[in-house]
């Protein structure tokens, strides 16, 4: 299982679809389309495949990128096909953490899978699960 | 419904309170008035109209005030006063003329329940409605508590959340002040301090941890400190005087920080109310005092005298008032339970160096203290409250000005057709004595449902309004404000 992160300018620009086409028939490919960045930082986010693992945030894989423009894509190949949900912030000073204020609210944009928000707290995997079938996915993502 | 032909009269001509006797009750629902939504777009400018008196010429600014004004979406009544939409009053004085204008504070909550028609946020008496998204506190600030000029910028208050940014003019929202980026979403208390100098300390509170901040007068942050307070007591309101910071832990105890808060808030007696002095200069804790079980809202100000005593004036409740359920039989229309009926008593709170604190009763009733600004931490005789109630309503009557140094009342009683707001000392310019200030405040004219304004001369709170002008409208009862000299 592995991930690759790119950016839309170089997937337009650079790269032939057909680099990212052609998956194995019974494995999924994910690609997020994470939106309303703020050009700098980078873009942490870590990929679940059950509940156990959201709530203890301990990921099956995850992505760091760095966000040079408004968008960022990030692409995660070989997937079993199942139930998946997200964790992500923007880390917008770079300096490796999701920076909280002094009462440990984060004060730098988080989100999670499906765009789901919390209530007191990180949204639940029942509002941030999705469905990841086997060949090509697309998820949208917005900070919050 | 009749109106009552004498009391309206007297109400408009201001006259004495010994003119004011037999108070009657012609209206006894119109105080509901004061909970009523005003319309959801705000009010645009209005001439208020002179009733009597003439505006001193010396006597310019704006007097801003802020309270809690959506309570009801059809149907569905807000389930706390205190968790209303803020809505921004703003009196214009200038030229004789006086000018209102007022809008909501555009907050996540007010603009996600607009769009809803329903109340969604949760809040200090309210439930969250569970599809509700809370990313942060700001999702249910109501920024309807107070307001601060800062920076240049008018900042509507809430005590859970983020100081909210508006266009002194236009009353525009311009969203939530960040005082520095790790500070973002960091509570910003509705009662914060300023020095004669302009700078401005204030409270962060979060249950047992507390966080400070000192504003320069410029409106940029000087620094923030964090202290641990031992127990997550209810806090509305804190002392400042010039060197020291002064937390009143009451024993009004958070027992499970979520909404609907009035609901997890538990009197405990018996752990009295403890003083806690911490040092300006480096937020150390200086000593604690132990004082006798009372629960508050408003403290007045603070000074320290040359023995290293504080006195400070707070109106003390034998127990918490407005928790589950008070403020919620307001907004629906309903008074006179047992607890709606429970009344402060102002005191001269003193905290020795040694020893526990000393309480000095005024022997008056009264709330929403107010100093004068000049003195602000530092020594003054008097204190200015609200005063006076009739029977079977919510709100106060009159305005009164208590002397420490003699014990003296003077007071003004508008009569049981007025609801008093808060009342604020402005000072007279060029004069620094502390009888040289005026009294600056809002009624709510319950015969001719108007909002009015007095200013008073605060030398002479007794002979009543020096002028009085009456808005062509009415807004629900506010609670703090702030006056912006011209």
């Amino acid at each position: 299982m592995s991930f690759r992160p790119v950016l839309v300018a170089m997937l337009i620009s650079s790269l032939p679809l057909g680099a990212l086409a052609e998956p194995a028939s019974d494995t999924a490919t994910l690609t997020l389309n994470v939106s309303g960045l703020q050009p700098m930082g980078t873009i942490s986010l870590g990929l679940f495949d059950s509940q156990s693992g959201y709530e203890a945030s301990k990921s099956v894989t995850g992505a760091q990128q760095t966000v040079t423009g408004e968008t960022v894509v990030v692409v995660f190949d070989d997937l079993a096909p199942g139930e998946y949900g997200i964790k992500f912030y923007h880390d917008v000073n770079g300096n490796g953490k999701l920076d909280t204020n002094p009462f440990g609210m984060p004060v730098e944009p988080f989100g999670f899978s499906n765009n789901a928000r919390g209530q007191f707290g990180p949204a639940g995997w029942d509002k941030a699960a999705f469905t990841v079938t086997a060949g090509e996915n697309t998820h949208a993502l917005a900070v919050n | 419904m009749t109106l009552d032909r004498r009391l309206f009269l007297l109400s408009a001509a201001a006259l004495p309170a010994c003119q004011m006797m037999e108070p009657r009750i012609a209206m006894p629902d119109a105080w509901r008035l004061g909970y009523t939504n005003p319309p959801a777009d705000g009010f645009e400018p209005a001439v208020m109209r002179k009733m009597s008196g003439r505006l001193p010429d010396a006597f310019g600014g704006t007097l801003y005030r802020n309270g809690p004004a959506q309570f009801a979406y059809g149907g569905q009544t807000a389930q706390h006063w205190f968790d209303g939409d803020g809505m921004v009053q703003a009196i214009r004085f200038e030229g004789g003329a006086a000018v209102h204008r007022g809008r909501f504070v555009a907050t996540p909550k007010r603009k996600g329940e607009q769009a809803a028609g329903r109340f969604l946020a949760p809040g200090f008496g309210t439930e969250a409605d569970p599809e509700y998204p809370l990313g942060s506190a700001d999702d249910a600030n109501a920024a309807n508590t107070s307001v601060l000029m800062s920076g240049g910028e008018l900042l509507a208050l809430w005590e859970g959340g983020s100081a909210w940014r508006m266009d002194p003019d236009t009353l525009e929202s311009r969203g939530p002040k960040i005082w520095r980026d790790d500070l973002a979403g960091m509570p910003f208390l509705a009662h914060p301090k300023r020095e004669p100098d302009g700078t401005v300390w204030n409270l962060a509170p979060g249950g047992r941890r507390v966080g400070f901040y000192r504003i320069n007068p410029d409106g940029t942050i000087r620094d923030f400190g964090l202290v641990d307070i031992g127990v997550a007591a209810y806090m509305h309101d804190w002392a400042m005087t010039a060197s020291e910071l002064i937390i009143l832990v009451q024993p009004w105890i958070l027992k499970r920080s979520r909404p609907p808060f009035a609901a997890h808030l538990a009197w405990e007696p018996e752990r009295g109310l403890v003083a806690q002095v911490y040092n300006k200069n480096d937020f150390s804790l200086k000593r604690t005092v132990q004082c006798p079980p009372r629960a508050f809202y408003h403290t007045g100000s603070a000074w320290t005298d040359a023995d290293g005593a504080i006195h400070l004036d707070v109106a003390f409740y034998d127990r918490p008032v407005l928790g589950q359920g008070g403020g919620a039989n307001l907004i629906a229309g309903k008074y006179a339970t047992s607890v709606d009926e429970i009344e402060p008593e102002v005191c001269l709170l003193t905290l020795p160096i040694k020893g526990d604190g000393v309480l000095r009763e005024s022997g008056l009733q009264g709330e929403f203290l107010q100093a004068d600004p000049r003195r602000s931490g530092l020594f003054r005789r008097h204190v200015l409250v609200l005063t006076g109630r009739a029977p079977g309503r919510p709100g106060h009557t009159g305005v009164a000005r208590i002397d420490w140094n003699t014990g003296d009342v003077a007071r003004f009683d508008f009569g049981p057709g007025q609801m008093v707001e808060e009342f604020l000392v402005v000072p007279k310019p060029g004069d620094m004595t502390e009888a040289a200030a005026w009294a600056v405040g809002r009624t709510l004219n319950l015969e001719a449902r108007a909002s009015e304004v007095h200013v008073f001369d605060l030398a002479r709170l007794a002979d009543g309004p020096v002028v009085t002008y009456r808005a062509p409208r009415s807004w629900p009862l506010g609670f703090h404000g702030t006056f912006v000299a011209a």
